[in-house]
């Protein structure tokens, strides 16, 4: 089997030795369906893959093989083994191997193993594609003539049918996202799409377009399904996936391939930002194609020919979803998404003219809605309507808003808002009925919908100049948006009962209808003029109901629809912030311009509804009638997110006299209504009282709704933190009764600390950033002092207590000392400069107690890790602040932190009779061991940032010396076992390649057993699986040699004894460290698999190693020549390495431009030799 | 003597409970809990609501920590739940009798010899050949509810 591989492709076949490669193979293939002996089969099969030029016998197995499976694996065979030694096949044999894949498609046009056919065509276009750079013009032209002949030219069936899939395997291999490695640079991939979209693709797309007209007139004319039929559906198959080939203007090609490896992150499509969610793809493909597709009659032809399908679906062979349907709708819906210099610039005419021909076509399957949708109903195949509904959402895309709404006017007396408001009300009406029923057509039908809506307002939104809306839309926008939410409040009246949804929690239930709400909202804001009042009788309308049910009838139904109510209804009212401070929506400021009266802004109204509703939960016998724990969830929300865009707006007091003499009319009126809008819960008009009902409210749930986690979470992360992040907020917060009840309640009481820990962590936090809003500092940091003294005199208080170690471990000391850690976490983390000293002062007193409890505690990991991520923040938020002396007291005090945590751990085993338990105890030993190195990650810090007035070394604090200590002591207690957690692997690499880089000095320095395991983890990472602690451990392999280069060069020792090699009194002869990682750096980059983004950062490392160990470079070559047994071989590795080392002008310096040149020099080596030695 | 008395006098012994009432909605992942009587570790707890408009539960898996038996428990999360008082005291290995007790040495220079053995045999092989090598072995015991068990093993040998 091995020797047949070894024929040399001029010597004569020996017929003997294929028949036996053969019969082995087909033996392999047998035995591996029938589950024999697997693993001898597949052995014999991969030596067949790996066996050098294994070609002939693959041709031979694919030509005489009565075995398909066999035929394909021949197939895969020549791919390998051809990719793989293609750098030194002759130019001859390459095309061969091409040729004889495309006669064998032909030869075997129609045979039944589709699957062998249509994996030698992509053998085909792999091996073309391999070469496409070195061929020349007039070859490939050769190739194509051929296969033009196939499609165009003949009218066998089978025959067109081999030279379509051969296009389609062709352009899936040139498309980058759908191409096969090749071990190439992503260059060349990028080369040949730009090559062939500039050359070949329109052209394909034309032969496609010719094959499936020459047969479209025999397929309208017969009623019966004939073969042609398959050559139509094929030839759309290849159109519409060349439609979806990612065109690039040619002058942005040329520039993404100078700019080399960019290519892929260089682009963000301008496109995605405001489309959304939405799948719909633009196509662009410049202006040289409008004659094919645009102003030849394509489009009608297409619409004609599926037009002639519709009344062929009741006879036989042809149906709605017959592949040659799905591929025309999908191509007319693809067609509808064309948009770009493809049409000339007249202002949009033509593109309109273009959209208004299509929608002919398409709005057969959407129209009349009622009809169409009472035929699904029945049984009729949904997927015209959703294609319907999909072309729809591609000229939302493509077409300026207005446009859109016009192209139907010149079919019908009402625009295409008015169609698709009317279809999707029929749709929802549709979805209402079958609530009960899980993704169904209706619901894939109103996202799209949806979608379309989205994407028409949010160009409205996005086009800058104030469109507004005709009339005509915006009372269908409204007409939609009241059914909307009927259908919305039905689904939450019937569900109400249901016990188990999966959307039990508001989290999950935003999460899963934030998209669908927020579309909702913009439909509302459309029409707000119409909608807003709308809600607001709505919302007044259950409240009434709730109150006149009171006690005599089950609330749960109308407390339901409320909660729908209020998710809705904040939509409308305001955008999620995303950590910005979102502005009150421009839809809503543009309307209303006609409300001189701020309290008569039905924006106003409403708000103001829902927040008396609101502040009826403050009073307990509400409370506990109606404001459940999940309504009181909506109502938190809804104030976190409203409060955010109207509540003391940040420019109320902007604009309102500069420049407004310069407005007309209108405009003065609708800035005059805008700012009665934002001034009206402003800082000087009601902002304030609202803000005071807000935190009684919060503080109500936090205290009367005892357990209710998510409640309190939603209190405590969204609604408060929301409102400490906005400075003119704060101001008017810290003068409240309110916030300081709250304060003094947490700090000073005992009944928050039934709060979850993480939300007392999160409150201590807000509470402690409202700090800046004082006037002056001292009083910040007086008020965060009587924050925590409290809390810190009683953790001291606990520390000295005689008998403390006998009662640490009781539950409720347990508890009071992990809230108290908790809580100085959270004060620890809202560091600012402005209180800094007030926090340095907290954490200083609590450092004696913290070492107490670290004793105490020990076995209880739960504790250690709060004292330790406590230390972690405390010592982030204060160390670039810290004056020499406090300095020094903080390191003194983390490296006494440090010790006294590994004395504990070092050499402990934790034994458990339960897994579970176990691997939980791993867990919290990783995660305190990522705090530790965090904890160092900060020391480091003060080297970079630092404020302090003196030097550090006037206290004799080395931070660099601190950090080296930290990590030989942290180190011993990192397993091999606890780097496979990957996060705590990229945070010691990260640490310690950074030490390296900066102090590689330090590490000279180091005595010899803090030095090998410094090396033997570099190792570790050279050899790790994951690319990016690979580089990490690369860059500190650069950063070592470099530094040792450098010194030698100044004459200086460098790393003295750890590079230089010795032998042991034993006679063992212990390398240099950088010998020992040139090897192995060297073996890897040679022999082994690694990513190809590495190349470039392991260049970086081995330059200077080779510059530092030349002579043992110089063996490892002679070596490596020496191994290689055949001649050409080595001929083109002894060049290679040659080029390696002294082409591109490479000299002994190390500065950024030789190692650029050597990065060029390895990546070409790598590609030159890399194949062969792999393999061989 | 009845179980009760027994229970009270050594609730008096000790000078502090062997549980604690701890509010529900405040027992995290890793703390501990008493369910059906027994002392455990929590490694999962979820919430959920008695239907949509009611109050919040919470679900409890935890694992026995001396038996590594799963117990779960479903509890209102404003309710109490009892909390194990769990105690792990570090003690010097003197000696390992035939029988397969241990001999600790305490705090005040006594010695404990009615600890058997831990039944795990990781643990087990590392006690006894640690101890046949003669290095400085300290075992950490872990007590509640009357209960203990050796957990955890260090070596603080001589270096």
């Amino acid at each position: 089997m091995h020797q047949a591989g070894y024929n040399q492709n001029c010597a004569p076949p020996d017929m003997a030795k294929l028949q036996a490669t053969m019969r082995a193979i087909e033996l392999a293939c047998s035995s591996i369906q029938m589950h024999a002996n697997p693993s001898a089969a597949e052995a014999t099969i991969l030596s067949l893959n790996q066996s050098p030029q294994p070609y002939q016998a693959c041709q031979f197995i694919l030509e005489n093989s009565q075995l398909a499976n066999a035929r394909f694996l021949a197939a895969g065979a020549i791919r390998d083994a051809a990719i793989r030694e293609w750098a030194f096949l002759e130019a001859d044999y390459k095309k061969s191997l091409i040729r004889f894949c495309w006669l064998f498609i032909m030869k075997h046009a129609g045979s039944p193993e589709g699957y062998v056919q249509s994996k030698v065509a992509s053998v085909a276009a792999q091996l073309l594609k391999r070469g496409w750079l070195d061929f020349t013009v007039a070859e490939k032209e050769a190739i194509f003539l051929e296969v033009k002949q196939a499609v165009t030219g003949s009218h066998i069936v089978d025959v067109q049918l081999v030279g379509i899939n051969f296009l389609e395997s062709l352009v899936s291999e040139f498309s980058p996202s759908t191409s096969t490695a090749m071990g190439l640079p992503r260059e060349f991939h990028e080369q040949c799409r730009t090559s062939l979209e500039m050359d070949y693709i329109k052209e394909f797309y034309c032969w496609a377009q010719y094959a499936a007209l020459n047969v479209s007139h025999r397929i309208t004319g017969s009623d019966t399904a004939i073969p042609e039929v398959k050559v139509c559906s094929a030839a759309l198959r290849l159109m519409l996936q060349i439609l979806n080939w990612d065109f690039r203007a040619k002058k942005k090609a040329v520039e993404s391939s100078k700019r080399g490896l960019d290519v892929y992150c260089g682009e963000i499509k301008q496109e995605s930002n405001f489309l959304g969610r939405s799948e719909c793809i633009l196509v662009q493909p410049g202006s040289s194609w409008c004659d094919v597709l645009i102003s030849s009659g394509h489009v009608g032809w297409l619409l004609n020919l599926y037009g002639a399908l519709r009344k062929k679906f009741s006879c036989e062979g042809y149906w709605i979803d017959c592949p040659l349907a799905v591929s025309a709708r999908k191509l007319i819906v693809q067609f509808c998404s064309i948009t770009g210099t493809i049409f000339p610039s007249d202002s949009g005419y033509m593109h309109g003219q273009y959209l208004v021909q299509l929608l002919s076509g398409i709005i057969q399957w959407i129209e009349p809605p009622d009809a169409v949708l009472k035929a699904i109903e029945c049984g009729r195949s949904e997927s015209e309507l959703l294609d319907g509904c999909r072309a729809l959402l591609s000229m939302a895309t493509v077409s300026k808003p207005l446009v859109f709404d016009q192209l139907l006017k010149s079919l019908r007396p009402y625009g295409t808002l008015t169609l698709l408001s009317v279809l999707m009300s029929e749709v929802i009406k549709c979805l209402m009925e079958n609530l009960s029923e899980e993704e169904t057509w209706s619901w894939v039908a109103r996202d799209i919908l949806l979608d379309t809506w989205t994407a028409f307002l949010m160009h409205l939104d996005g086009s800058g100049h104030n469109d507004m809306l005709p009339a005509e839309g915006i009372s269908a926008a409204s007409n939609l948006f009241a059914i909307i939410v009927q259908s919305e409040l039905k689904a939450a009246s019937t569900s109400a009962f249901s016990d188990e949804n999966e959307y039990d929690n508001l989290h999950a239930s935003i999460a899963a209808m934030d998209e669908r709400l927020s579309s909702y909202a913009l439909i509302a804001r459309a029409a707000s003029s119409a909608t807003i009042p709308f809600l607001t009788t709505l919302f007044s309308e259950c409240v009434t109901r709730l109150h006149q049910g009171r006690g005599t009838s089950d609330p749960t139904e109308t407390l339901e629809e409320l909660y729908s109510l209020l998710l809705i209804a904040g939509h409308v009212l305001a955008d999620e912030g995303q950590g910005e401070t979102p502005l009150v929506p421009k839809d809503i400021q543009a309307q209303f311009t006609d409300v001189v009266d701020a309290d008569k802004h039905p924006v106003v109204i409403l708000s103001g509804s829902i927040i008396r509703f609101a502040e009826q939960s403050l009073d307990p016998e509400m409370r506990t009638s109606f404001f459940s724990p999940r309504l009181m969830e909506a109502v938190i929300w809804f104030l976190a997110r409203w409060s955010s865009t109207y509540l003391m707006p940040p420019e109320e007091n902007k604009g309102n006299k500069s420049g407004c003499e310069n407005y007309s009319n209108a405009q003065l009126r609708s800035e005059h209504s805008k700012n009665a809008l934002l001034s009206f819960f402003g800082e000087y008009n009601q902002g304030k009282l609202v803000l005071d009902i807000i935190i009684r409210i919060s503080l109500t749930t936090l205290v009367s709704y005892p357990g209710e986690k998510d409640l309190q979470g939603l209190t405590c992360y969204q609604l408060l933190h929301g409102l400490v992040r906005r400075k003119n907020v704060i101001a008017h917060l810290v003068s409240l009764d309110s916030w300081r009840d709250l304060a003094n309640v947490f700090a000073n009481e005992r009944g928050l600390f039934s709060l979850n820990a993480t939300h007392q962590r999160s409150l201590a936090e807000t509470l402690a950033l409202s700090a800046s809003g004082m006037k002056t500092s001292e009083a910040s940091n007086e008020y965060i002092k009587s924050l925590t003294s409290h809390m810190t005199a009683n953790l001291v208080a606990l520390s000295c207590k005689n008998d403390f170690k006998n009662i640490a471990q009781q539950p409720d000391i347990l508890l009071l000392v992990s809230c108290l850690l908790e809580r100085l976490r959270g004060v620890a983390s809202a560091s600012e400069p402005r209180i800094q000293k007030a926090i340095y002062e907290m954490g200083f007193t609590v450092m004696n107690p913290i070492l107490i409890f670290l004793e105490a505690y020990k076995h209880e990991s739960v504790v250690v890790y709060l004292l330790l991520k406590f230390v972690v923040h405390w010592v982030d938020g204060q160390i670039i602040y810290l004056e020499a002396r406090e300095t020094a007291a903080a390191v003194d005090f983390c490296m006494r932190l440090l010790r006294l945590y590994s004395s504990h751990n070092i050499g402990k085993i934790s034994v458990s009779l339960s897994n579970s338990l176990r691997s939980e105890a791993d867990t919290e030993r990783y995660k305190d061991l990522r705090a530790l190195l965090q904890l160092l990650a900060n020391l480091c810090s003060k080297d970079l940032v630092d404020f302090a007035s003196e030097p550090l070394e006037a206290y004799g604090v080395s931070i660099s010396q601190v950090v080296f200590m930290g990590l030989h002591i942290v180190t011993p207690l990192i397993t091999s076992e606890l780097l496979k957690y990957p996060k705590l692997c990229h945070s010691y690499f990260s640490l310690l390649s950074h030490m390296l880089e900066v102090y590689p000095e330090i590490v000279a320095q180091l005595n010899n057993e803090a030095f090998v395991h410094i090396a033997e983890t570099l190792d570790f990472g050279l050899h790790h699986q994951d690319g990016e602690v690979v580089d990490l451990s690369l860059r500190a392999l650069k950063a070592l040699a470099s530094y040792h280069y450098k010194e030698k060069g100044m004459g200086k020792v460098g790393l003295g004894s750890h590079a230089t090699s010795y032998k042991h009194p034993g006679g063992k002869v212990q390398e240099g460290v950088l010998s020992r990682f040139l090897c192995s750096l060297l073996h890897l980059l040679l022999f082994e698999d690694y990513s190809n983004d590495l190349v470039s950062s392991a260049a970086d490392a081995l330059f200077p190693l080779v510059l530092c160990e030349q002579s043992v470079y110089q063996n490892l070559v002679n070596e490596l020549l020496e191994r290689q047994a055949n001649q050409m071989f080595r001929l083109r590795l002894t060049n290679a390495l040659q080029s390696l080392t002294n082409s591109n002008n490479l000299s002994t310096t190390l500065d950024r431009v030789n190692f650029q040149r050597f990065r060029k020099n390895l990546h070409s080596f790598l590609i030159e030799v890399r194949g062969f030695l792999q393999t061989i | 003597m009845s179980d009760e008395e027994h229970h009270f006098e050594s609730k008096a012994d000790a000078g502090a409970s062997k549980t604690f009432p701890q509010q529900a909605g405040t027992i995290r992942k890793n703390g501990y809990i008493v369910i059906k009587g027994r002392p455990c570790k929590v490694v999962e707890v979820s919430t959920s609501k008695t239907g949509k408009h009611g109050h919040a539960k919470c679900h409890f898996v935890a694992i026995d920590i001396f038996t590594a038996k799963k117990l779960e428990d479903i509890v209102p999360s404003s309710h109490n739940c009892d909390v194990p008082h769990v105690n792990r005291t570090d003690y010097q290995l003197i000696d390992i009798s035939e029988d397969g007790f241990v001999s600790l040495l305490t705090d005040n220079g006594n010695t404990k010899d009615d600890l058997r053995l831990p039944t795990d045999e990781s643990l087990l092989s590392q006690i006894k050949d640690g101890f046949a090598e003669g290095k400085d072995l300290v075992v950490s015991v872990m007590s509640a509810m009357g209960e203990e068990q050796i957990c955890a093993l260090k070596d603080i040998g001589p270096k």
